[in-house]
């Protein structure tokens, strides 16, 4: 190599061979790249897979855990015709009991049937919706009041021709669940705006719901800054809970434990419900306060 | 303060109706109550208007400040813009997407400073979760001028977009870029609706204005005639079958609630002119015709449910005027089959 020339044919000939061996790398190291990229992504969605089929899992194994309500005594021959009457009017109300507690019903129409949803949140009567299908080939949402954020062309794409049931089932979720989520958000927006800083800030969907606040709403400041997160749109409690400390300088330790205990009612309690609990530790000390200190 | 911001005040408060410029003073909130109350309003909406600026004046009021003034005035104000509706769509992901309001005005603002260099670009929150964005539009030598402004309303979690209708044309490619990355969406594409009122815009795409199911689900009352109270039984109302049928037919198009308000619908012709007789010029055309029909009508919606009751068209109406809040368009082409 000594022997060629600065510029000579052969040194050229060496640099072409050294930068084709250059790309061929480049490109094999791309090549590695992109199936690792491929990799990933089929682990991606072998893992969504997998978490959707223990979410459905889960809710079903919450919905076996509710008593069945169906599990009526078998028919039997009575002698007298009346109490055979009575009892089978008793049964047909037990049955419009149970369908009106699940808060789905429908009404026959000219061309098809209209469902009316009414939801509910925690013994509390919320709003109605309504969805009117007609009946023919293939089925069709006429017309509606669902709101227009609630992904209700996907639940119809996903279920309406294939699985009726599925259909008004999963309607039935979103719609329950985004009444549960609005209606604590209302309720703490109502009852307890003397414990945050300012009006409570929310989606239209209310799956995310930001705000500062206070326990004692006699204090001047507000030092918990609070961000609950709701990923998926059938649930009522959030699925992540951040609390940051909102005051000036460092944080104070006993801050830092209220913080814990916060996380853990957020997780578990409805939204109104944790401010309850705030009013009921004021109230107790304000019990305890009063106490003449005679000892 | 700016003499660019004091004309900008004094050219806002005096779009304002006199009746409406306390209202909308206090939704600022930018004046004191105690201030407020030394306006003078009995004299000439000019006077009052330059009193307004003095307060101004006084309390330094910045374009930003004007500028939220502005927004405030066209939510009060409502019929001043013709507003178009964009639908965006983006591909449906498994993942639910949490939408933050402030992470999208953070978002939408960074991305429309960064292609645009001079934008002034302002906020404020709505009823129903919503927000107005106003952008007044500079050019990379010149300030943003506050005269020649583009507003967007957007409900947060919904596909849609309602864009004021303004002259400068350049950047909407930018604004449309800016939405779909703060709103995570894909696509953008105009939908064939416009209207100056913006309520009635939302009504129809978001299907809120066909919302009486209670009524609905029930068997319709027998209309009796009860125009006139005709006591002598020997005289009948000829065409009293005539008469049920057209106001069934109404009310099964049209419903029992009230129309979403427009003012327009807009129909481009590109057919080809169906005529019987082989002679003349226009027969055997090849070409298609072309041809522009508008309806104007200050409720255009309910004018066209009142044209069969009032015997002035049959019906059942062409479905071509019936289906513009169905298929939430009031621009039409139609094409041969």
């Amino acid at each position: 190599m000594a022997a060629s020339q600065r510029h000579g044919i052969l040194y050229q000939l060496e640099r072409l061979e050294a930068s084709e061996q250059r790309s061929t790398r480049r490109q094999e190291r791309h090549q590695e790249l992109e199936d690792t990229e491929s990799d990933l992504e089929g682990k991606i969605l072998k893992l969504r897979k997998l978490r959707d089929e223990l979410k459905t899992k889960v809710k079903l194994q919450e919905a076996s855990a509710r008593i069945p309500i169906t599990n009526l005594e078998p028919y039997e021959e009575l002698k007298n015709c009346k109490e055979n009457l009575e009892m089978k009017l008793e049964k047909a109300k037990a049955f419009f009991q149970a369908f009106h507690l699940t808060g789905l019903n429908g009404r026959l129409t000219t061309k098809g049937v209209c469902l009316c949803f009414n939801t509910a949140f925690e013994g509390n009567i919320l709003d109605s919706y309504y969805v009117d299908v007609i009946i023919k080939k293939p089925l069709t949402i006429q017309r509606h009041s669902v709101p227009v954020f609630i992904p209700l062309e996907q639940i119809a794409a996903k279920y309406l021709q294939t699985n009726f049931q599925n259909f008004v089932y999963s309607l039935s979720e979103h719609l329950n669940a985004y009444s549960g989520r609005k209606y604590q958000a209302d309720q703490v927006q109502s009852g307890f705006s003397a414990f945050l800083a300012r009006p409570l800030q929310r989606n239209s969907l209310c799956t995310l719901l930001s705000f500062t606040y206070t326990m004692d709403p006699n204090e001047e400041s507000f030092p918990f800054c609070a961000r609950l997160l709701y990923h998926d749109l059938t649930i009522t409690l959030p699925t992540s809970v951040t609390i940051t400390y909102q005051g000036t300088g460092a944080t104070p330790a006993s801050w830092e434990d209220q913080r814990a205990v916060h996380v853990t009612l957020f997780y578990k309690n409805a939204l109104h419900k944790v401010f309850e609990s705030f009013l009921r530790v004021e109230k107790n000390f304000d019990c305890l306060s009063s106490i003449p200190r005679s000892r | 303060m700016d003499e660019i911001v004091s004309e900008f005040i004094r050219r806002t408060i005096l779009k304002i109706p006199v009746a409406e410029i306390l209202k909308i003073l206090r939704i600022w909130n930018f004046i004191p109550e105690s201030q407020l109350k030394t306006i003078n309003f009995q004299k000439f909406k000019e006077d009052v208007c330059q009193q307004v600026v003095e307060l101004c004046k006084k309390k330094r009021a910045s374009m930003e400040e004007a500028a939220i003034l502005d927004i405030i005035y066209h939510q009060t104000c409502q019929i001043k813009k013709i507003w178009i509706v964009y639908k965006m769509t983006k591909t449906p992901d498994e993942e639910v997407d949490l939408f933050d309001m402030e992470e999208f005005k953070d978002t939408f603002k960074k991305v429309l400073q960064r292609a645009l260099k001079n934008v002034h670009i302002s906020f404020r929150d709505y009823e129903d979760n919503a927000v107005w964005i106003r952008i007044a539009w500079g050019t990379p030598y010149m300030q943003p001028n506050q005269y020649k402004t583009t507003y967007v309303v957007y409900y947060s979690q919904t596909p849609f977009v309602f864009i004021s209708h303004c002259r400068v044309k350049k950047y909407i490619p930018e604004l449309w870029q800016a939405l779909m990355t703060a709103g995570n969406y894909h696509k953008i594409r105009q939908m064939e609706l416009r209207s100056l009122y913006l309520d009635s815009l939302k009504s129809i795409v978001f299907k809120q204005y066909n919302q009486d199911f209670q009524t609905y689900c029930l068997t319709p009352l027998q209309e009796g005639n009860t125009e006139n109270e005709i006591v002598d039984p020997r005289i009948i109302n000829e065409n009293v079958k005539e008469k049920e049928r057209i106001q069934r037919v109404t009310r099964e198009t049209f419903g029992d609630y009230v129309q979403p308000r427009i003012e327009f619908a807009q129909y481009k012709l590109e057919t080809k002119f169906k005529i019987d007789s082989k002679n003349g010029i226009l027969a055997e055309r090849e070409e298609p015709f072309r041809c522009l029909v508008k309806f104007s009508s200050p409720h255009l919606l309910e004018a066209l449910k009142s044209l069969a009751p009032a015997g002035i068209a049959d019906a059942p109406l062409s479905s071509l005027l019936t289906c513009i809040p169905h298929k939430a368009m009031n621009y039409f082409t139609i094409r041969e089959k």
